[in-house]
């Protein structure tokens, strides 16, 4: 596969970073097969034309997001066209403030992929930011039954391996 | 033509079983499919070339055309493979009413089958990948969030701190569907039964989501057969007829989605449903509504004004939609303890029930049952209110 182009990965599967070897097909169990070197076993976001913006502010340890140059309204995930305006004016990737609040959570108690299986128990959650925008993300630096609902939260950046950093958040200090 | 005019122009007139259903292994879904397939052309008393329309939920995972071409059917007027997923038990219901009444075609078959359970790679059940593109899906893997039961679990979570529900109103829903089960001798938990304490023992699968939260992973399939009332009335089986019917999706992925807890698709596509048929919720005698999880058993009957927001938590107690309770809800033991046949398995329950062809698990005299889909995470969503009085807008031609 080509690495870091395209939306291949069907949600198990490692999705390259630029450069490096190939890394095996696009879905199921070959996460566990990453290389030791990377020194990362877990799937890494499926990065394409549209989002790839988002991942690169990420790396510059940066949280954007699209807003619209027509209506003035954030969206996210990444898109070519205003989902609010259909706006095909193009966005403005705003800088964030990295603060919000958790929206949702759950808890996971056991690893669905074994590449999770030192985390348990984690916390995803539904992360609302500041602006408005909403995301995926890990609540790190607290323990799980310390997460509630409209708890403030600030990002943080996990620099995951040499090209991918993920947003996440923990208790707004 | 207004909505109203639709009223019980078509009917449901075959249901085809697979034989064995649940845990089938070394069979393909299309195996299944193909015995669906027979059985409901058996059900309706029709002949195979009687087929000339044909919907198909694709979790088959071929082209519209292969399977058409494996059943023998060269001369359809109808054929499409439908993607809403887990709504395909009322939207295929919905487009293969318009077919008919519209004359463009007889007979429209409605298709499922799945070897989920036991095959490689089936993509149904709770296992399975979330909604979204590949992006999504792939993204939220990046934070260990994985299928659609963690999704529907961060639902569920916001239900829980919106609502005041929780695990103590879903236990409920569990249990009083397995009551049903228990009375079922096709379901996955037929005389299996489950109290309180085994509800509460049962492992998180995404916390606050327990296992016997969560739709069972199946193989099997289900057909159903459409045609117009008139045709309807003679053949082999007792018509019943689709007095009203409505899909709203609100489509966004679970970050975005703002109906997560309620209301959901189920409000709009469920007042289109009563518009039509000229009824109320007072009139509905059973649910059999999309249990891909307890939560959304709650959340759809909320929607559909059932109940307040806020009075869930005191709805299910007591057995209130358990066998011998005033308000029978999913009545084969659903998506959670009978098999997942996505939005087949409540669909065809509903036209069993009104046929009375229940056995144990047979109803009282029912009139009006409303079968709700919905698939995503709560992206999609259908309903149909069945109904088997032969009353309405057939009678007036
Ligand atoms: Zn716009």
């Amino acid at each position: 596969m080509t690495q870091g182009a395209g939306p291949m990965n069907r949600g198990g599967g490692p999705m390259g970073p630029g450069g490096g070897p190939p890394r095996g097909g696009p879905g199921g169990p070959s996460v566990v097969t990453a290389p030791q070197q990377q020194g990362y076993a877990k799937p890494l976001p499926g990065i394409d034309e549209e989002n790839k913006p988002f991942w690169d502010y990420a790396k510059k340890h940066e949280l954007r997001m699209q807003k619209c140059l027509q209506c003035g309204k954030i969206y996210y995930p990444p898109s070519s066209l205003c989902p609010h305006c259909h706006s095909w004016q193009g966005s403005e990737w705003v800088k964030l403030s990295g603060k919000g609040q958790v929206y949702s959570f759950i808890v996971a108690r056991r690893a669905t992929n074994p590449a999770f299986a030192k985390e348990v128990p984690y916390v995803v959650a539904i992360i609302e930011t500041e602006e408005g925008g909403r995301l995926i993300s890990n609540v790190v630096g607290c323990k799980p039954e310390d997460v509630k609902i409209g708890m403030p939260v600030e990002v943080l950046f996990d620099d995951v391996t040499e090209e991918v950093t993920l947003p996440k958040f923990k208790p707004a200090s | 033509m207004e909505l109203q005019d639709m009223k019980n122009r078509a009917a449901v007139v075959g249901v085809g079983y697979t034989a064995e259903q649940g845990t089938v292994p070394g069979r393909s879904a299309l195996s299944f499919a193909m015995e669906a397939t027979k059985n409901a052309i058996e059900d309706a008393g029709l002949k195979k070339d009687d087929i000339d329309g044909l919907l198909i939920q694709p979790v088959i995972g071929m082209q519209s055309y292969t399977v058409a071409s494996y059943l023998g059917f060269d001369n359809l007027k109808l054929l499409a493979n439908e993607d809403v997923m887990g709504a395909s038990g009322a939207c295929l219901a919905i487009h293969a009413a318009l077919a008919v009444a519209s004359g463009q075609v007889n007979y429209v078959l409605c298709l499922y089958g799945t070897n989920g359970k036991s095959g490689r790679g089936g993509p149904a059940g709770p296992g399975a990948g979330g909604g979204g593109p590949p992006r999504i899906v792939g993204t939220n893997a990046a934070y260990g969030l994985f299928g659609a039961s963690a999704e529907y679990a961060l639902a569920a979570s916001r239900g829980m701190h919106v609502l005041g529900t929780g695990p103590e109103t879903w236990a409920d829903i569990a249990i009083n569907q397995r009551k049903w089960a228990n009375l079922n001798p096709r379901a996955t938990f037929y005389k299996k039964t489950m109290n309180r304490e085994e509800y509460y023992a049962e492992p998180w699968i995404a916390e606050p989501l327990r296992r016997a939260d969560c739709c069972l992973v199946s193989d099997g399939g289900r057909a159903y057969i459409v045609t117009t009332a008139e045709r309807a009335r003679d053949l082999k089986q007792p018509p019943v007829y689709i007095a009203g019917m409505g899909q709203n999706h609100h489509t966004a992925d679970i970050a975005q989605n703002i109906h997560t807890t309620g209301p959901t698709g189920a409000q709009k596509s469920g007042e289109a449903a009563f518009k039509m048929a000229g009824i109320t919720t007072k009139e509905i005698d059973a649910c059999e509504i999309y249990d891909c999880f307890t939560y959304t058993v709650e959340i759809t009957l909320q929607s559909y004004g059932f109940f307040k927001p806020g009075e869930g938590k005191d709805f299910f107690k007591n057995g209130r939609t358990a066998p011998g309770g005033e308000f029978p809800v999913n009545t084969s033991g659903g998506l959670l303890s009978e098999v997942y046949y996505m939005g087949f398995t409540p669909f065809t329950e509903g036209v069993a029930q009104l046929r009375g062809q229940c056995g144990d698990r047979q109803i009282n005299d029912p009139h009006f049952i409303l079968s709700s889909s919905n698939g995503g995470i709560l992206q999609t969503h259908g309903t149909v209110i069945l109904t088997n009085e032969d009353v309405g807008n057939h009678i007036k031609e």
